[in-house]
């Protein structure tokens, strides 16, 4: 510090100040965008927040709070605990979108990477700053890729380790969970056809194509190409729908 | 060089002028046929170097450009003067007939007036640029007599035509001179025939045809109307060549045609009661010939005909497997005669292709989409592939005791069946059942001919490529080599130097040709069990390192019956045979006994015990004797047994495993649509749903039509199993995944 100029320290100061960086890496950015202020901010707001010491150890105290008595996860009374402390339900949706920053291989467990690295990448470090980010994670349900993306994660989120498929079940709420976030009027028929004539796991693809075939096909089914790459199973879905009279073909 | 005579006097125009005149004069007379000498030969000099010299002396006595327009003037006078109100003051034909003798006469004229001012053609025309001698007389013609005949002989021409329509006689040479000079007159081109004359007559000869077209498709039947087009057409072809110039013709025929054919198509063929449906359901073979005649020379006219021919053979199609079907119902039993049937009926229609429609290519694919569609119909839940595999195995057995058959009847009916395989779509369905009678045929019959076995398999395997057939072949193969091993068996046993014990010989079958069979640990009596390990050491001699599975449901027995009243010998399968040992050391035994002495399922030695007890033959008796075998009857050795017969053959009738065959090769499909797919799909990497299902059907429709829906699920089965990925920008394609 003291081998800098009068300027130069005033502007490290200056980007402390506004930041909230420390010391250190406002030297390291401001040389590294040649003294120039707002080159500086611009570099430090794009990049993610960096790690600190600070940072890490709030985080895994944190962690250790929830932690499972005899194994190094969270398991499904921690995340109750967790939930009570956030003020959501369990059930609350916005724990999935939580999983997906976390990137969970698993509905109801937590390994310490996960948990600490999806708190990092929400840039938060305690229960009050997560509390304070749950109407952002909410909102990017809306966000049409993200949505996208958080449903293809809740297949593998919610299957169970080692299977192939997704039990019916379990299915039939994550889209009844995940529908209630974006309307499709043919959700019902959907849930009572797989249960009236399917009856087996759900494959990948099939859930995968699902949400195309929502977001694409009208309700009324006008747009719907028979001849297309549709899963066999939404072809019968189809069929069931003309079956029923739900639709007029 | 100037030719020339040395000091001759000049000729002034006057002078010359006036010796021309006085020859075209003499000229006129004579080719008007007056009385008049023929011209000498000095006259003929004289007009001649008249005129040379006239063209050569020097000007201002060069009288070239006067001689021409007065060879002009000769004409045009005469035209005026004396052609054209000739002709003009006749009518009709006699108006004709003179204009037609005026042509000839200015035609000579031209000749000799040409030949008497040949000089002037010499140089003069063309260095003038006009035209030659010649024709600057036809045009005087033309412009100053044909301009103003040519409509009024344009309309007698075509009342004659007329006439000669309604069948009247007519002066046919006249009216070829007189469209000679038609064309003619257009000098270099045919703009006159066509414009003053072929026009006309074209409107003309449409709006005849036209009336007669609407007469006649009220008044008569098609074959009738048929006729009488066939005949105009024939009339108007050969009214061209009588007088009418040949680039006439086609438009002339195409107009007939598309009165009296095209545009009555519809009426004419959809005629009722005679109509092209009507002529095929009476075999009017002569008529369709006729039709085909006519319709073929018509762009696009065959399209009705032939839809009418699919529709025909379609139904006459379908009318035999509804009888069948009727059949069966009422018998209970599916006649293979409807295959013979279809046969018969492919051949009769095969007939109508070559002959009445000329070998047409839209004919053969009518036929062969009618035959398409019926084929492929289930008679009383019957498959036609499994009907006509039933039929071969009939045939072949039939032809073996039946001498009468001779080498052409057989290679024939072997030939209709690869035709009729050819449509029939599922053919990995005949393939399998043909596969399990043959099998049965090679080894229960024992007595077959392979030639005609191996004839058969060429021909399919010329058909339809030689994987269809591979495995047969291995199975025939594999009868020949087994002979090899009886003969190679039973010198081994000779030189054992063992007794010999009882007549037993093993067919070595390759897995994989024959169909799957199962096995069954069954206790064979112990005078068979010796036999078995002998020639598996034997075996063990010839190769080594291939395990042998007995198949005993597959084997054969002739076992001595020593019955009270007399022997007889027993024909029956290993299973019967096993049975009926068991009774040798006992006199009575219990179902359960009978179970588990010999260690068969329930199913099979129901099956065994019925054929011994309930049939026909009944070598053992039951307790009790009801029609069925129920689990806790008992049975004893029939000593009272006879029959007429010295020998025997009780049979075992197979288990219905028409069920089993069909899964199994809805299973290989599984598999064939599976390679299919992802071998296309490493070929093109990246490929759209629709050209992926299409692709697939279309390489595996040699062998069979797959269903849409499986195919859908095969691939949504690869993508599981990671083969095959849907692009995320595009989810209605897919990418190999290597």
């Amino acid at each position: 510090m003291h081998k800098l100029n009068r300027t130069n320290r005033d502007k490290v100061q200056q980007f402390v100040a506004i930041t909230g960086a420390s010391e250190k890496n406002a030297l390291q950015t401001l040389k590294a965008t040649d003294w120039q202020l707002e080159a500086a901010f611009d570099v430090f707001y794009s990049q993610p927040q960096p790690r600190s010491n600070a940072d890490m150890r709030r985080l895994e105290e944190l962690y250790n709070r929830y932690k499972d008595k005899y194994s190094d996860m969270i398991l499904a009374d921690g995340i109750s605990v967790l939930c009570s402390d956030l003020q959501v339900e369990p059930q609350d949706i916005v724990t999935l979108v939580l999983s997906w920053h976390m990137n969970a291989a698993t509905a109801c467990e937590f390994s310490k990477e996960e948990f600490v690295g999806g708190l990092q990448a929400l840039g938060v470090d305690s229960i009050k700053k997560l509390q304070e980010k749950l109407s952002f994670m909410r909102s990017e349900l809306k966000d049409e890729q993200k949505f996208h993306e958080i449903y293809n994660f809740s297949f593998g989120w919610a299957k169970e380790k080692g299977q192939k498929s997704l039990a019916l079940d379990t299915a039939i709420g994550m889209w009844q969970l995940l529908f209630a976030e974006r309307e499709w009027p043919l959700l019902n028929h959907w849930c009572d056809f797989l249960q009236d004539r399917h009856n087996k796991a759900i494959s990948k693809d099939t859930w995968e194509q699902l949400l195309e075939f929502a977001r694409t096909v009208e309700p009324a089914l006008s747009n719907y190409d028979a001849e297309g790459a549709w899963p066999y199973l939404i072809d019968e879905f189809v069929e069931y729908l003309y079956d029923k009279s739900v639709v007029e073909k | 060089m100037v030719f020339g005579r040395i000091d001759r006097p000049i000729i002034f125009w006057e002078d010359g002028s006036s010796i021309i005149d006085e020859s075209v004069t003499k000229l006129k007379r004579i080719l008007e046929g007056k009385p008049e000498t023929a011209f000498v030969t000095e006259q003929y000099m004289k007009n001649y170097t008249t005129i040379y010299d006239m063209c050569t002396q020097k000007p201002p006595e060069n009288y070239s450009d006067q001689l021409y327009n007065k060879f002009r003037g000769i004409f045009e006078e005469y035209a005026k003067q004396t052609v054209l109100p000739s002709i003009m003051e006749k009518h009709d034909e006699y108006m004709l007939r003179e204009f037609s003798q005026r042509w000839d006469i200015n035609k000579i004229m031209v000749k000799w007036l040409s030949h008497f001012f040949f000089y002037l053609d010499r140089f003069y025309t063309a260095r003038a640029n006009l035209p030659n001698l010649n024709k600057a007389g036809m045009t005087c013609f033309r412009d100053h007599v044909y301009e103003s005949i040519h409509f009024n002989a344009k309309q007698v021409i075509i009342a004659l035509i007329h006439k000669e329509r309604e069948d009247q006689q007519i002066d046919r040479a006249l009216l070829k001179n007189v469209l000679d000079l038609f064309v003619q007159n257009g000098m270099e081109s045919m703009d006159r025939y066509e414009n003053d004359f072929e026009k006309f007559f074209l409107e003309e000869t449409t709006s005849y045809y036209s009336r007669k077209a609407s007469s006649w498709i009220q008044a008569d039947t098609c074959p009738e109307y048929m006729i009488k087009a066939e005949e105009s057409l024939k009339k108007e072809k050969e009214r061209v060549t009588h007088y009418l110039h040949s680039d006439t013709e086609p438009k002339l025929i195409k107009g007939v045609q598309d009165v009296l054919l095209v545009s009555v198509a519809k009426d004419l063929l959809e005629m009722e009661d005679s109509g092209c449906s009507a002529l095929l359901r009476d075999d009017k073979t002569d008529d369709l010939a006729r039709m085909y005649r006519l319709y073929h020379a018509i762009p696009k006219g065959l399209e009705p005909v032939s839809e009418a021919f699919r529709l025909h053979v379609t139904s006459e199609g379908n009318t035999l497997i509804r009888q069948a079907e009727d059949k069966a119902t009422n018998n209970n039993v599916v006649e293979q005669d409807v295959i013979r049937r279809i046969i018969d009926l492919h051949h009769k229609y095969m007939v109508y292709v070559t002959e009445c429609f000329q070998n047409h290519t839209l004919f053969y694919k009518a036929l062969k989409q009618a035959f398409e569609i019926f084929c492929n119909k289930k008679v009383a839940g019957i498959s036609s592939a499994e009907l006509l595999a039933m039929f071969c195995d009939n045939f072949f057995k039939k032809s073996l005791n039946d001498k009468s058959n001779d080498e052409s009847t057989i290679e024939s009916t072997i030939e209709n069946v690869v035709k009729l395989l050819d449509y029939i779509s599922d053919k990995d369905h005949f393939a399998e059942f043909y596969r399990k009678k043959l099998a049965r045929r090679l080894l229960l019959d024992r007595n077959f001919n392979d030639e005609h076995e191996r004839t058969i398999l060429t021909k399919l395997k010329a058909q339809f490529g030689g994987q269809f057939t591979s495995k047969m072949e291995g199975m025939l193969t594999d009868m020949q080599l087994a002979k090899e091993h009886h003969s190679g068996f039973d010198t081994y046993i000779g030189n054992s130097g063992k007794p010999k014990g009882m007549d037993f010989t093993v067919t070595v079958l390759t897995t994989g040709f024959w169909p799957s069979y199962k096995t069954s640990d069954l206790n064979l009596p112990l005078e068979m069990v010796s036999c078995i390990e002998s020639f598996k050491a034997y075996y063990e001699t010839k190769t080594k390192h291939r395990k042998l599975m007995l198949i005993y449901s597959l084997g054969n027995c002739h076992l001595n019956g020593r019955f009270d009243s007399k022997p007889i010998e027993l024909i029956v399968s290993t299973y019967q045979a096993a049975v009926l040992c068991a009774f040798n050391n006992t006199e009575r035994l219990t179902y359960q006994e009978l179970l588990e002495q010999l260690n068969l399922g329930h199913e099979d030695l129901a099956r065994v015990l019925h054929s011994l007890s309930c049939s026909k033959y009944k070598i053992l008796n039951k307790e009790p004797a009801t029609k069925t075998i129920s689990k806790t009857d008992s049975f004893e050795f029939n000593s009272k047994f006879t029959d007429k017969l010295r020998r025997i053959r009780v049979p075992l009738p197979p288990i219905d495993d028409r069920r089993r065959v069909v899964e199994d090769v809805d299973n290989d499909r599984r598999y064939a649509i599976d390679a299919c797919l992802v071998r296309i799909m490493k070929s093109r990497k990246v490929f759209s749903h629709q050209q992926l299902v299409s692709e697939c059907i279309e390489q595996l429709s040699r062998m069979f039509k797959p269903d849409i829906k499986v195919i859908k699920k095969r691939i949504e089965d690869l993508i599981g199993r990671e083969f095959l990925e849907r692009d995320t920008e595009n989810p209605n394609t897919y990418k190999y995944v290597a």
